[in-house]
């Protein structure tokens, strides 16, 4: 224990901390300007001098350890003087131009000027001239106001690892800037921008445009982006979003956001959004009011439902809708539509995943947070490398392999437990079997992976697109059995989690209990007050098959975009246009919606309440930030759908839903909006996790073919965007307006290819129009293009073969040629 | 952008140091010696080569005075016209650099063969006047044999 005294206060402290952080827990405020809670302690600016008995000169608090017995003042006559001749110097040249500058109202230095002074300054010089540099798409620099903390350089090398900006120059003259001194070329995280005491990193999104004072309401909500589910604080003025900001220590982001969180929200008020519900009617999407859709949707589904039964009829839920919309989806698909035929794009791979791993090993497994030392990355992780310990490139398309083979030597160097005979049976059977390849480092990372403790893995879903993706899974699962280590499944989407919670899955009702054991069954009857449809129903690429056996006859999509986001596009969009009746309820009127019968426009993030589960299973609110007047909730249309259909479903608002959920899901007992937004609401929540039995069949054999093509296409996660969302949001297009195939250096140069080349990428199922970037992070033969532009999506391109065990569809090893274009 | 010869002297700098980055103003030298300056390519080459950043190279080119970001001549002449050099003629060595190369100080010549740069003191005043070409220190000029001396870098 070490015991300080700070203006005259006893401070006790149980942990070494520096002088500024001791002051901070004992609420004393001591003014700082390069110093930031996110990046370690710099000691650039000395405006947090104090004074400490016993030593001769003031010091700097951010870099003095607080030693037993310390006795501090911070704030002094002295102290004032200092701070304020320092103010003066920074303001010899920082210009006075706050009724110009948007920084004004939230700026630092402004606060401590006003604090501290001076009032009038003794130096009289010009101040130095720096232009303004609005080259950059989405920064603006005014270097003149540059105070030279070097907070946004700090942050860009220290915390996000992307180095890159320096300051650059010298004295006078030193100043922030990228490397190419026009744009920045960089990832746009834009967390610069957030450290920045002052206005001399802006953001182009809303400069000139308000004041910081001037915002109606400022509200705390979930990024529309990922599975991490990062806080964003929304400001909103007139109904228009203005910025979108993170707060220090908020949310699991803690201050940080990424290009998507941050600049990607224009979406929400893009003019394609849709306003009135569309009716198909001689062959043409007219517009109808809701009475009419509503109608003919309840009419429509009822007919075929009283035709063919409900097995002819599927729905689509949304990992993008929240945990309300997506409950009142499978009950309103299970109880009007009297089907289980309930999936969503989750089972391409988060579904899928979750799915076999915790067959495997119960649930509840994959609930972790995140955290680690060293990285090791596996296979190509571009963002990672960076902070990587060790890389391991396994060979083309032998993941899998290369995860028995590691899992092999593991087991081999420290055996099992015993407590799950079915592991350790399937992992003995493969030990017998010859690899097949080797890994040089393989070495290296068992004895990383025996030596280290609390053991993270975070697994991508490109594994799982395999036809073999059960095999990387049931070595990722034992691994993380055998490791004693905790699992992440990465998850594209803001609430793949919920929605498998929520029930919208063809095997399992809310909670995940699963549909064939009846007493789970019996208890959801009695609660829904009615009978659920006995049979397990069809997984997501089952249902594609089933229109085109003309099986099912009926497809009810929430919030989702099947056409552009399923391998092999054309043959999607067949099966889609075989249907008798396609509803989509959607914020834009997307490749699929442009086939429905009929289109409902729904309200997007932003603009309505409910919950979000996050990758780490933390239940997080969201909350509504503007008004629409003409569109509804997701859940409210599917409530009344389900009435007109003789399945009453009337609910107040998304809280109420949440109160249901709360009374029958297990998982979510007793869960309050009060209490998700109080805090963190991590799993288990309240609730009784099941461990489930191994159901699985074994594994099945390695892919046989031979993979000897020069090229392969596989698709790529970029950074800037996720697809329908963020090609609507203006400065994520200005960002990255093109989509570009990702080329190794080697290989382009074999093709001739420089960065920038136009090129015809060609498959069997078609080919598109493309620029080329030049990646040296791509070690193999594969080519990468990510599935986000209109047209020109890599899922066009790629045909799939499903998984016969996780269901997922198997996208690797497309042959692809590639022919320069002009 | 570097060929192996350059790289390979770079290799041979960075096993010198504990930290790469401690190879970095070595190795800026090396990419300045072989162009004359350092355009962002060559700096970007220098970051590849060290696996630094791109922006962090710039930031420390950026620093030092004696690193050169606009095109300059393959050879540097760096004359002192300071008080003892001054009395002993340097101007005059500085009017015959700009009548004999049409070079004005801080410029360059128009075949790219030398920079002209007045320097201040350079410690030389007991044998003034005198100059630095790139490296190599030379003394007690005359008219005469400054010619002669810049006659052997070409």
């Amino acid at each position: 224990m070490i015991t300080i005294t700070i203006n005259g206060k006893e401070v006790h402290l149980d942990k070494q901390m520096t002088v500024l952080e001791a002051a901070k827990t004992a609420g004393i405020k001591i003014p700082t300007l390069c110093h930031h809670d996110l990046l370690k302690p710099y000691g650039g600016c000395r405006l947090c001098v104090v004074e400490v008995e016993r030593m001769p000169k003031l010091q700097n608090s951010c870099t003095l350890i607080a030693a037993d017995g310390m006795v501090i003042k911070t704030e002094s006559d002295v102290i004032s003087k200092v701070r304020r001749e320092i103010l003066e110097l920074l303001l010899i040249n920082h210009p006075l131009d706050c009724p110009y500058c948007d920084k004004a109202g939230e700026c630092e230095l402004q606060d401590l000027v006003d604090k501290y002074g001076p009032t009038v300054s003794r130096y009289k010089e010009e101040k130095r001239q720096v232009p303004e540099s609005h080259a950059d798409q989405i920064f603006t620099r005014h270097m003149g106001r540059c105070v030279v903390c070097t907070r946004c350089v700090r942050m860009c090398e220290n915390v996000q690892g992307a180095s890159a900006i320096s300051i650059v120059g010298r004295g006078n003259h030193s100043r922030m800037e990228p490397f190419s001194p026009t744009s920045f070329n960089c990832e746009y995280c834009g967390n610069c921008l957030t450290v920045c005491p002052v206005g001399a990193i802006l953001s182009r999104l809303y400069i000139h445009s308000f004041r910081p004072w001037q915002v109606d309401k400022e509200i705390e909500t979930i990024c529309p982006y990922c599975g991490v589910g990062c806080s964003l604080f929304v400001q909103v003025r007139d109904n228009s979003i203005k910025r979108v900001i993170p707060r220090l220590g908020k949310g699991l982001n803690k201050g940080l956001l990424c290009s998507r969180g941050r600049f990607g929200y224009e979406f929400i008020e893009s003019n394609e959004r849709l306003k009135n519900p569309l009716i198909r009617k001689n062959g043409k999407l007219e517009q109808g009011t809701w009475d009419d859709a509503l109608h003919l949707i309840a009419n429509k589904l009822t007919e075929i439902k009283k035709a063919h039964g409900g097995k002819a009829i599927a729905g689509m839920a949304s990992p993008r809708c929240t945990n309300e919309d997506n409950y009142v989806f499978q009950k309103f698909m299970r109880m009007a539509c009297r089907t289980n035929n309930i999936d969503s794009i989750s089972r391409t791979g988060f579904a899928a995943a979750q799915n076999y791993i915790e067959d495997l090993l119960g649930q509840g497994v994959t609930s972790n947070m995140i955290s680690g030392l060293k990285v090791i990355v596996i296979g190509n992780a571009k963002g990672l490398e960076r902070f990587k310990t060790l890389a391991v490139v396994p060979p083309v398309f032998k993941e899998a392999d290369t995860l028995e083979l590691l899992l092999t030597n593991i087991y081999k160097a420290k055996g099992v437990r015993g407590e799950k005979a079915a592991v350790d049976k399937m992992v003995r059977e493969m030990i017998e079997k010859p690899a097949g390849i080797e890994i040089k480092e393989m070495d290296e990372l068992v004895k990383m992976l025996l030596e280290g403790n609390s053991i993270s893995i975070v697994l991508g879903m490109d594994l799982v697109q395999r036809s073999d993706g059960h095999r990387s899974l049931f070595a990722i699962a034992a691994l993380t059995y055998l490791l004693e280590a905790r699992l992440f499944l990465l998850s594209e989407k803001p609430n793949e989690q919920g929605l498998i919670d929520m029930g919208c899955v063809p095997d399992m009702l809310p909670g995940g209990r699963p549909l064939d054991i009846g007493d789970f069954k019996h208890k959801f009857e009695s609660a829904w007050k009615g009978s659920i449809p006995e049979d397990s129903g069809l997984t997501l690429l089952e249902m594609i098959e089933g229109m085109n056996n003309k099986n099912i006859k009926a497809l009810y999509i929430m919030g989702e975009n099947p056409a552009f986001n399923l391998p092999n596009g054309s043959h999607i969009k067949d099966a889609l246009k075989s249907l008798d009746f396609l509803v989509v309820q959607d914020i834009f009127l997307t490749e699929t919606a442009e086939l429905a019968d009929v289109v409902l426009p729904a309200l997007g993030w932003a603009e309505k309440e409910g919950t979000y589960t996050n990758l780490e299973r933390r239940v997080q609110l969201l909350k509504k930030a503007m008004h629409s007047s003409t569109v509804m909730e997701d859940w409210k249309i599917l409530a009344d759908v389900s009435s007109m259909m003789g399945y009453d479903m009337d609910y107040a608002s998304s809280e109420k839903i949440m109160e249901e959920i709360a009374k029958v899901s297990p998982l979510y007992r007793d869960l309050t909006y009060k209490e998700i937004s109080s805090g963190d609401c991590l799993w288990p929540y309240h609730g009784e996790p099941l461990r489930g039995e191994l159901h699985k069949v074994p594994i099945t054999a390695g892919l046989t073919r031979d993979y000897k093509a020069d090229l392969y296409l596989s698709p790529e996660k970029p950074l800037f965007h996720s697809g329908t969302l963020s090609r609507r949001s203006a400065a994520l297009r200005k960002i990255c307006p093109e989509p570009a195939l990702k080329i190794s250096a080697p290989h382009a140069g074999k093709l001739g290819l420089k960065e920038g080349d136009r090129v015809e990428v060609s498959t069997a199922q078609g080919s598109i129009n493309v620029s080329i970037s030049i990646d040296d992070s791509i070690k193999d033969n594969r080519v990468l293009l990510g599935n986000n532009f209109e047209g020109r999506g890599v899922y066009n391109l790629l045909s799939y073969k499903i998984d016969a065990i996780t269901k997922a569809p198997g996208i690797e090893g497309c042959e692809v040629k590639i022919e320069r274009k002009q | 952008m570097f060929n192996e010869t350059i790289l390979k002297e770079i290799d041979d700098i960075k096993v010198r140091y504990p930290d790469v980055r401690s190879a970095l103003l070595p190795a800026l030298y090396i990419a300045q010696k072989e162009y004359g300056w350092l355009s962002s390519e060559a700096m970007a080459a220098v970051a590849k080569a060290l696996d630094l950043p791109e922006a962090a190279v710039r930031g420390t080119a950026s620093f030092y005075s004696m690193f050169r970001h606009r095109p300059a001549g393959r050879n540097l002449i760096q004359i002192c016209t300071n008080v003892s050099c001054l009395i002993l003629g340097a101007e005059k060595l500085v009017d015959l650099l700009k009548a004999r190369y049409g070079v004005e100080p801080g410029g360059t010549t128009q075949d790219g063969r030398f920079s002209l740069v007045i320097m201040e003191c350079i410690g030389a005043c007991g044998t003034a006047p005198a100059m630095l070409v790139n490296t190599d220190f030379h003394e007690n000029l005359t008219e005469k044999n400054i010619e002669e001396i810049l006659g052997k870098y070409k």
